[in-house]
């Protein structure tokens, strides 16, 4: 096992033992997203120009001095291909996305392993110890850890945990990474915050719509109003179609009526017009939090029927925890939940599964208010109706308590300011 | 039913966007910091207006520096520290941090002087103000929401406009004025050679440029908007150049003429007379304590970031103790030395606020080295490098810095040396 900064700077020689150079860089093939990278080439400065040597010229790689197979003159260069990463050039000293720890870090160093003639990356240090060594008191350190009775650790994550920041990775390999879409939207919108602009940027532009959706979610509206000024019409109106109606209006109010009348009419009718009714409603009132996306059913459905249409309708609306019951008119007449339908007899009409006295909320009520209703009636979602009875939406309860519990407001502010 | 009940109407956000003051203009105000602002005072009130022909030069040279930060920014979208950890390595890394963060206790020590001085104003002792000041600048920085305390900073902060008013008022025979800011004079004496390299560094502090260069580069602008900015950061530089100037010809005006050397906070004061009579002291008070508190919140919570980001340590007011150990430690470190050293029993405040400025002028050619490094490396700026007559002028000033500095230790140590 070798460590990257302890191989640069090492001088090279040919064959003839005449000194090429110094090893300034060196070049790692990535094949997959999981698999550690390997050497491929030695990047070695002598004078003002780079030359590219292939690993296989050399004849050992850690050596105090790296001696080449040939002379100078009968090696040929390396030619630098698309999935070629640069370590020292592109990834050391670098910020990195820990994907395993959900945070964004430094590499101080790397560590390579020899297997079968060859070396592989595999672990990435970003720890204290790994920045003592490279400024040369990694012994000291070690010493005087030893003397204070404390063992060091080395911090290091594998490199399958580890994904270069879009801005880092070579042009060539700009992929939606897999790794990234399977954290979890509120570890990326964490992921998010901890970046510079231009880096956060080029990560949602690597996203796709479904992802980049539920990730905005996890912000508060400005932060996200600020992470979209840099998209085009298009991509944004995509993303308020798969957004929630009631976060699409929310991000809609933060960007001014220009531009939000412009998205809108790109967007499909029927999504429009949902958010749009969602935007007249104040944003600290119920109609400002509350979704138009629920399930309603008539009361004469049966249970079997009212089943096979939640598999239908299912990954359309916010949740199927909880059915309404409407009449003709729209007016909310009861409530059944999942539970309620799964026990029912399958050819029981709704109509006597549902509840009656069901809680409801005005559009214009208080969010305190329906952050009460939830906690007081245990409920995972409150419908909102207005005078006549009619259901406009329902609020869920996370939509509730979020606006009692600040907890996104640290998300928002530029890192600076925090 | 329109949109307008709910997205913000046009006005609010132009008011909001004013609000939200350009980087140049703040980091102009935070040049009259506790260290600025008994700077001047000191050159104004011991040199006159002999030292006035410095500041058209000095206003040249921030705005050099100024601009060269903003466009590392605007281009590559990170904080300087970030950069030098990225393009030269981590031993120039960790010894521009040490240096840093050395200087940057000296400055956050001048704050804290500033305090005790403005607060003694008020007959105040600093053992009583100081360590109430420690601890509202640890919660500032904690709780507040920094943007509020930014924009209350700011209004406060144009209390030294009076110094503006005041240096009208105190009727400077604007002739010599004039001719004193075209005539250059320099004498190789001890006292005049420190004020020289301090007022340079305390008008371009070298703390200063990592904190403009974070808070362009959190603003997200574009390389196409970059033309407005220079806009700022130069209007922003001759700003504080004014107001600096100001302080002087009020001090030379009011203090100079009639022989009083300032040895307190109180003989400063005396410099807004012609404005506010017998509330100068009142108001120079008010305007030293606010810049001092806001300095001293800004200051330690700046080099944490700075620390953290060049060393990928976990950053950030919100995360607390435990998971942002290194963040925590170094600005609550930084405030408990820096009030702790002004408990010390200390002769002169005054002189501890100068010292700290001093020091920022001799290690200013260093980050302006490393400025240069960078802004001139083609991969990172692309076409944005410098251009040749900029490199020259740069250049330039960091050789005539470091003349200047060593011209400072020769006649600190050799008096008489060079016949001062």
């Amino acid at each position: 096992m070798a460590y990257l900064s302890e191989l640069i700077g090492r001088p090279v020689t040919d064959a003839n033992g005449d000194r090429i150079g110094r090893l300034e860089d060196l070049i790692a093939a990535v094949r997959g997203e999981v698999a550690p990278p390997q050497i491929v080439a030695l990047a070695v400065k002598r004078g003002n120009d780079l030359l590219l040597v292939p690993y296989d010229e050399a004849a050992v790689l850690l050596a105090p001095a790296i001696p080449l197979l040939h002379p100078a003159r009968d090696i040929v260069p390396y030619q630098s291909g698309e999935n070629d990463l640069y370590l020292v050039r592109d990834v050391l000293d670098k910020q990195i996305i820990d994907t395993d720890g959900v945070r964004v870090v430094r590499v101080n160093d790397l560590e390579l392993t020899r297997v079968n003639g060859h070396f592989f990356v595999i672990n990435v240090d970003i720890g204290g110890l790994g920045l003592m060594r490279r400024l040369g008191l990694a012994r000291p350190t070690e010493k005087v850890a030893g003397r204070l009775g404390r063992r060091l650790a080395s911090n290091s994550i594998p490199w399958d945990a580890v994904e270069l920041l879009p801005g880092n990775q070579p042009m060539r390999l700009k992929v939606s990474s897999e790794k990234i879409a399977e954290l979890h939207p509120a570890d990326l919108a964490a992921i998010l915050s901890d970046l510079s602009r231009a880096d956060s940027s080029k990560l949602l532009d690597s996203l796709d719509m479904e992802t980049l959706a539920d990730t905005l979610e996890e912000v508060e509206p400005d932060f996200q109003a600020s992470l979209v000024e840099d998209m085009s019409d298009e991509r944004v109106a995509d993303l308020l179609e798969e957004m929630a109606p009631d976060e699409a209006a929310d991000l809609l109010a933060e960007l001014g009526e220009d531009r939000s009348e412009e998205l809108l009419n790109l967007m499909e009718q029927d999504e429009a017009d949902d958010v749009r009714k969602l935007l007249t409603y104040p944003e600290n009132s119920v109609g400002g939090i509350m979704t138009t996306e629920f399930v309603a059913v008539r009361p004469d459905l049966t249970a079997e029927q009212a089943i096979a249409y939640l598999r239908k309708m299912g990954s359309e609306v916010e949740t199927i925890n909880y059915v309404y019951v409407t009449d003709r008119g729209d007016r909310l007449i009861g409530v059944f939940s999942l539970q309620d339908l799964v026990l029912a007899h399958p050819r029981t009409p709704v109509e006597q599964i549902m509840h009656q006295r069901v809680v409801t909320l005005g559009p214009l009520d208080s969010q305190d208010d329906a952050a009460q209703a939830v906690a007081k009636y245990n409920l995972l979602a409150v419908p909102v109706v207005d005078e006549d009875g009619r259901i406009h939406g329902i609020v869920t309860a996370d939509d509730a308590l979020d606006k009692i519990i600040p907890t996104a407001w640290k998300k928002r502010l530029p890192r600076m300011y925090r | 039913m329109t949109l307008s009940q709910r997205t913000k109407p046009l006005r609010v956000r132009l008011l909001l966007l004013l609000a939200v003051v350009g980087p140049g203009i703040i980091t102009a105000n935070v040049d009259n910091d506790a260290g600025g602002i008994t700077t001047y005072s000191v050159a104004g009130a011991h040199y006159g207006y002999s030292l006035l022909w410095m500041m058209p030069l000095v206003a040249l040279a921030l705005i050099v520096v100024q601009e060269m930060s903003a466009r590392l920014g605007v281009v590559t979208g990170k904080g300087l520290a970030d950069l030098i950890r990225e393009h030269l390595g981590v031993r120039l890394t960790a010894l521009i941090i040490a240096i840093f963060l050395f200087a940057n206790l000296a400055n956050t020590v001048s704050e804290f002087a500033g305090v005790a001085a403005s607060m003694e104003i008020f007959g105040v002792t600093k053992y009583l103000s100081v360590p109430i000041a420690a601890v509202v600048v640890w919660l500032l920085i904690v709780k507040a929401n920094y943007k509020v305390v930014e924009r209350v900073f700011l209004i406060a902060s144009a209390v030294f406009l009076a110094y503006i008013v005041s240096g009208v008022l105190a009727r400077p025979p604007w002739p010599s004025v004039g001719k004193a800011f075209i005539t250059p004079s320099f004498q190789f004496e001890p006292g005049y050679v420190t004020i020289f390299v301090t007022i340079i560094g305390t008008t371009i502090a070298p703390w200063m440029q990592f904190y403009q260069q974070s808070s362009i580069v959190d603003k997200g602008l574009k390389i196409t908007e970059y033309a407005y900015e220079r806009i700022d950061v130069v209007v922003g530089s001759l700003f504080a150049v004014i107001v600096a100037s100001f302080i002087m010809i009020a001090c030379a005006a009011t203090l100079h003429t009639n022989g009083i050397r300032i040895e307190s906070a109180k003989d400063a004061a005396l410099a807004l007379r012609p404005l506010a009579g017998p509330y100068a002291s009142v108001l120079f008070g008010f305007g030293l304590l606010n810049a001092s508190v806001f300095s001293a919140a800004i200051l330690p919570l700046s080099t944490a970031y700075v620390v953290c980001e060049a060393f990928g340590w976990e950053a950030g007011v919100n995360h607390g103790w435990r998971e942002a150990p290194i963040f925590f430690t170094v600005y609550t470190a930084l405030i408990i030395l820096g009030a702790a050293v002004i408990l010390l029993p200390i002769q002169s405040l005054v002189k501890t606020m100068m010292a700290s400025q001093t020091l920022n002028g001799v290690l200013l050619p260093v980050i302006l080295i490393v400025m240069l490094r960078l802004i001139n490396e083609k991969r990172l700026m692309g076409r944005w490098v410098n251009g040749r007559a900029f490199n020259v002028l740069a250049w330039g000033m960091v050789a005539v810095l470091i003349l200047l500095t060593m011209i400072l230790i020769l006649v600190t140590v050799f008096p008489g040396f060079l016949g001062g």
